[in-house]
């Protein structure tokens, strides 16, 4: 297990006030925001900067944890047991935390505090906490359905009552037709119940991998359909593979670049189904071969065409 | 290996006060006067009895939003629900810009 400076975590001194540290903490609390900040692992850093909070912003905690790390010279990441008894004449009130919050934290927080948690809830009948986490699906899970294997950290008491984190790995059936910011419910799959009382539930926000071809907008599915010049001006029907297989369209002529095609119901098949557009893209061919350069010589004489008219020149 | 588990879509099986009120860990004043404040639900979807209402994804995951301005920042209830409406909107532009290929810096 890795020893965690929470102090280097929010960035202040060992002898910062509350103030200091509540200040530090809401800086990095704006910083690393899962919903806005721009900077990467943004959520791992949120993360540990909430278990560093949970600690620093604890009076008791605090001083447990400085007691801990006084004179020992523990680093940042060297390996660390906490000593028998690290913790004799505190106790603690188990603010600023719970055990679906303590999910998210370290095996370092939950082997300090661990035991605080089983202590609180071991005695108590009591459901299990929901837990929440996230989950990221391709494109093509949402057309078919899947069994996605998700492993979670889950809080877990052990024979002495201590909260440990744990692996857990379930098999998820995800329905058909799920698109991003849904959130579903495994029922029973959050933490355990205390004595004999039933298991909270794990809530999984949606989320989608990006595609390399196709951009996702809630329940609608963008592509781009490349054409000739020719299947642009003159119509065509045209083949090009969707999510759910393989479709033949039209390409209306007089079509121009950005023209969208919708094919409606084929977007992600929900209880009312997405569309589908198809953003017409034309591909020139090359001028290389002097047969192709003929042929543009050939359009640029015949054809009176100014694509810029309609900037006055 | 474990078994295979059905995930249930929120939007299928919503969620009613109580259940919102523990999965977040809040208590079920809080969520009521929240609701009174107009700072969840659509107006169309409130009723004078608490206990009809009815939560999908999106009142879930504003819920949560509010939670950590007023935890985290010390906000006031409107000021969450101001940045829990920020949040959303950029949300919205942010899938606009992706599904339309343009970049966001």
């Amino acid at each position: 297990m890795e020893f965690k400076d929470y102090y280097q975590t929010l960035g202040v001194s060992r002898d910062a006030t509350a103030e200091e540290i509540k200040k530090a903490f809401r800086r990095l609390a704006r910083k690393y925001h899962p919903d806005v900040s721009k900077e990467t692992d943004a959520e791992k850093k949120m993360k540990e900067v909430n278990e560093a909070n949970a600690v620093l912003s604890d009076p008791e905690k605090r001083a447990a944890y400085d007691q801990l790390g006084q004179g020992r010279g523990f680093q940042p990441g060297s390996d660390f047991q906490p000593p028998p008894g690290w913790d004799a004449g505190f106790e603690f009130r188990g603010q600023g935390f719970n055990g679906a919050q303590a999910a998210d934290f370290s095996d370092f927080f939950a082997e300090l505090f661990g035991k605080q948690m089983g202590a609180r809830q071991g005695h108590h009948r009591m459901r299990g906490e929901d837990h929440h986490a996230k989950i990221m699906l391709d494109l093509e899970d949402t057309y078919h359905g899947t069994t996605r294997s998700l492993t979670l950290r889950m809080p877990k008491l052990d024979s002495q009552g201590r909260t440990m984190l744990a692996d857990h790995t379930l098999n998820v059936r995800i329905p058909k037709g799920v698109h991003a910011g849904q959130v579903i419910r495994l029922a029973g799959q959050g933490g355990p119940g205390h004595a004999g009382e039933a298991a909270g539930d794990l809530f999984l926000e949606v989320h989608f991998k990006p595609h390399s071809r196709y951009r996702i907008e809630n329940k609608d599915i963008y592509a781009t359909l490349p054409v000739a010049p020719w299947e642009a001006a003159l119509g065509a029907t045209v083949k090009i593979p969707v999510p759910d297989g393989l479709v033949e369209v039209r390409v209306p002529e007089n079509s121009q670049s950005g023209r969208k095609l919708r094919l409606k119901g084929r977007g992600i098949p929900a209880a009312i189904p997405g569309d589908l557009y198809l953003v017409l893209e034309v591909v020139l061919p090359s001028a290389t071969t002097p047969k192709e350069r003929e042929f543009y010589q050939t359009m640029a004489q015949e054809l009176a065409f100014n694509p810029r008219q309609n900037l006055g020149v | 290996m474990s078994h295979e588990i059905d995930a249930i879509l929120l939007e299928d099986a919503m969620l009613n006060l109580d259940e919102l009120a523990r999965s977040c860990q809040v208590s079920r004043e809080w969520i009521i006067e929240r609701v009174r404040w107009g700072l969840l639900l659509d107006q169309d979807l409130i009723t004078n009895d608490p206990a009809s209402w009815i939560f999908d994804s999106r009142s879930f995951m504003r819920v949560k939003r509010i939670i950590a301005v007023e935890r985290d920042f010390e906000g006031s209830p409107e000021l969450a629900g101001l940045v829990a409406d920020l949040i959303e909107e950029v949300e919205v532009l942010r899938t606009r810009l992706k599904a339309s290929e343009l970049n966001e810096d």
